[in-house]
């Protein structure tokens, strides 16, 4: 056995820790979801059951469906990430590009809204809505999910513009190309992973908010963040179907991350070195 | 669309804050003519092939392209095509698309792209690579995309910015001939930016040479070897360049390191000059000036032999078969026209 060989069980096992802690709550969650709600609460907890699909059941098709709260999700989430992405592309691009007065300010203050602490601005926020009268409207929170998924989203974005030599811009208008058609063919061809990355993180993050969507919506407007509560009451909480939305309004995550996997490990380390990720 | 090609500078002035990148640059460029901007780094040549192509805008100044003023037009409305130092191919673009690109910004009809592109691609020897994407080419190939994009599209000017400088040496010197042969076959105004005085001697029909934002000389590669106008180009041009060395004038003689050389140029009275004496047109002779050999560079078909005269430097290149020893003590002289003054306090030649 070499000392290369032991080096690498180590660090096998030390992954494994850390994958296991990372992995349980989810591992616990799709149990529960599956279990009956007396399954739940047996003691010592059960590993060996047998799995019904009762709760799924239930949260989707029963009396308290969650599928009308699931849409609202869905809307507010790929409403705030369309609107978020039309004005980021074009925001980043002008940072990362032009001279203009106050360009310095305008970046920190890009960077300084992202260190405010949401719980700070709640308040304002929901006085702000009510007399325009959008709470508890779509239109109420994506306007109030755009204040922090734009700043983040133009932040993100910035980085990947400006890995794009000058030269090659310079190269597109002696060609003959508008300033827009360079940024429709050149540019943007080329920060596409960018893109794709902050697309997965505004729309996570949007699809994840509870402090806000709690605070400024109501019973039209329920995001399945907030809809979960549903199932916990003073009485009693329904676990199984507690953990069966929690499933649910995870399948999106897991799949929008698998697939974007690619390109967030590459995001994640953008601007480590530079131009790295592009030729 | 292709016109004559025709460019005149008139004092372009470009201020960056308070520092002067070009202070007050006139030329003319003749249709068809390859002229060459020569000068070392941070002398300007660059910004003023960008302010050709409408990429920077001048301080102060006007720049002419066929009679008409284009000083404050869009790069893109000057139809000049440019081969850039990093040759700024479109990454996720095929060599085809990139070579068919700007035709299809010009809205040409498909039916015309695709013939134009492969032609282009075959002047340059590249139509075997045209479904490759560019960080697929060698460096090399990658060269000539951008070469074919440029020449696609036949524009009236044709830019080039150090276009050889990523090179390989052998491939240089390859693609130097061509590039010349290129040029001369679409009979094309080219403007070429180089720091290298090899590349502008043996590529242009003129070419002006600058020094820290000024033009120093125009004229033909022969002319300004011959008859260099200031010390700076004179210490710039030729490989080595010529030997300068302060000496004293003295009715139609200087005196170099103690020894008498005669000179074709006059100038008034006795005075301080420095003597420009290129390495080739030194010749050993009885009765010269004295010099020791310190070290000999055998080039193989010459030699460039370093001299001691008396405490001065001086470089000399000699053929094959006529190099002496290290340590020997040689006598050297030149013909009074290869005897160029300049003045030490202008730095201009007299």
């Amino acid at each position: 056995m070499t000392a290369k060989r032991l080096r690498g069980i180590a660090l096998l096992a030390i992954s494994m820790v850390f994958l296991l802690a990372w992995a349980f709550p989810i591992i616990w969650s799709v149990m529960n979801s599956l279990k009956t709600d007396s399954d739940v609460l047996a003691y010592p907890p059960k590993l060996v059951f047998t799995p019904t699909w009762e709760a799924y059941r239930d949260v989707l098709f029963g009396s308290g469906s969650i599928l009308p709260n699931l849409l609202s999700s869905v809307i507010i989430s790929v409403g705030t990430t369309i609107v978020t992405m039309l004005m980021a592309v074009p925001a980043a691009y002008a940072l990362a590009r032009l001279r203009f007065r106050g360009k310095k300010f305008a970046g920190f203050y890009v960077l300084a809204t992202q260190m405010l602490p949401p719980v700070g601005i709640i308040i304002p926020y929901f006085l702000v809505l009510r007399n325009i009268g959008w709470i508890d409207t779509y239109q109420g929170i994506i306007l109030i999910y755009l204040s922090f998924s734009l700043p983040f989203a133009i932040w993100l974005l910035v980085s990947y513009f400006e890995d794009i030599p000058f030269e090659m811009e310079e190269a597109a208008y002696l060609d003959g190309a508008s300033r827009l058609k360079t940024l429709w063919r050149i540019i943007i061809p080329q920060v596409r992973g960018g893109i794709a990355v902050t697309v997965v993180f505004v729309f996570l993050n949007a699809w994840n908010e509870f402090l806000f969507a709690v605070v400024l919506s109501g019973n039209t407007v329920r995001p399945v963040t907030v809809a979960m509560f549903n199932f916990v009451s003073v009485e009693q909480t329904l676990w199984a179907k507690l953990a069966a939305v929690s499933v649910l309004a995870m399948l999106p995550v897991v799949v929008l991350g698998v697939v974007a996997q690619k390109h967030i490990v590459k995001g994640l380390t953008v601007g480590a070195v530079k131009g790295g990720g592009r030729r | 669309m292709s016109g004559q090609g025709q460019v005149s500078f008139r004092n372009i002035v470009k201020m960056h804050g308070e520092f002067a990148a070009l202070k007050g640059v006139n030329f003319d460029i003749k249709p068809g003519e390859f002229f060459a901007l020569l000068g070392p780094s941070g002398s300007g040549k660059s910004t003023t092939l960008r302010i050709l192509a409408g990429l920077d805008t001048p301080t102060a100044g006007r720049v002419l392209i066929d009679d008409k003023d284009v000083t404050s037009t869009d790069a893109r409305d000057r139809d000049i095509a440019m081969v850039f130092q990093s040759y700024a191919l479109y990454p996720h673009m095929t060599v085809a698309e990139n070579i068919a690109f700007p035709l299809e910004m010009a809205k040409l009809p498909k039916s015309e792209i695709a013939p134009a592109v492969k032609d282009a691609a075959r002047k340059v020897k590249i139509d075997h690579l045209l479904d490759r994407k560019p960080g697929q080419l060698s460096g090399g190939q990658q060269q000539r995309c951008a070469l074919a994009r440029a020449i696609v599209r036949k524009a009236r000017l044709f830019l080039l910015d150090e276009p050889l400088s990523n090179l390989d040496a052998k491939l240089r010197l390859e693609t130097r001939a061509e590039l010349k042969k290129l040029q001369r076959s679409l009979g094309v105004t080219a403007v070429y930016v180089t720091h290298d005085q090899e590349e502008a001697m043996t590529l242009a029909d003129r070419m002006a040479v600058f020094m820290s934002g000024e033009i120093q000389q125009v004229g033909t590669p022969a002319e300004v070897f011959a008859r260099p106008n200031s010390i700076d180009i004179a210490g710039f041009i030729g490989n080595p360049p010529m030997n300068l060395v302060p000496a004293r004038y003295v009715d139609g003689d200087v005196i170099v390191a103690g020894h008498r050389l005669k000179t074709t140029t006059t100038t008034a009275g006795e005075r301080d000059v420095v003597v420009g004496l290129r390495p080739g047109a030194l010749r050993m002779s009885e009765g010269g000036l004295g010099a020791r050999v310190d070290l000999i560079e055998d080039l193989g078909d010459t030699a460039v032999l370093d001299l001691d005269c008396a405490g001065t430097m001086i470089r000399m290149r000699v053929a094959d078969g006529n190099i002496p020893g290290e340590g020997d003590t040689i006598s050297i002289t030149a013909r009074p026209q290869d005897v160029h003054l300049f003045d030490p306090a202008t730095r201009m030649r007299l």
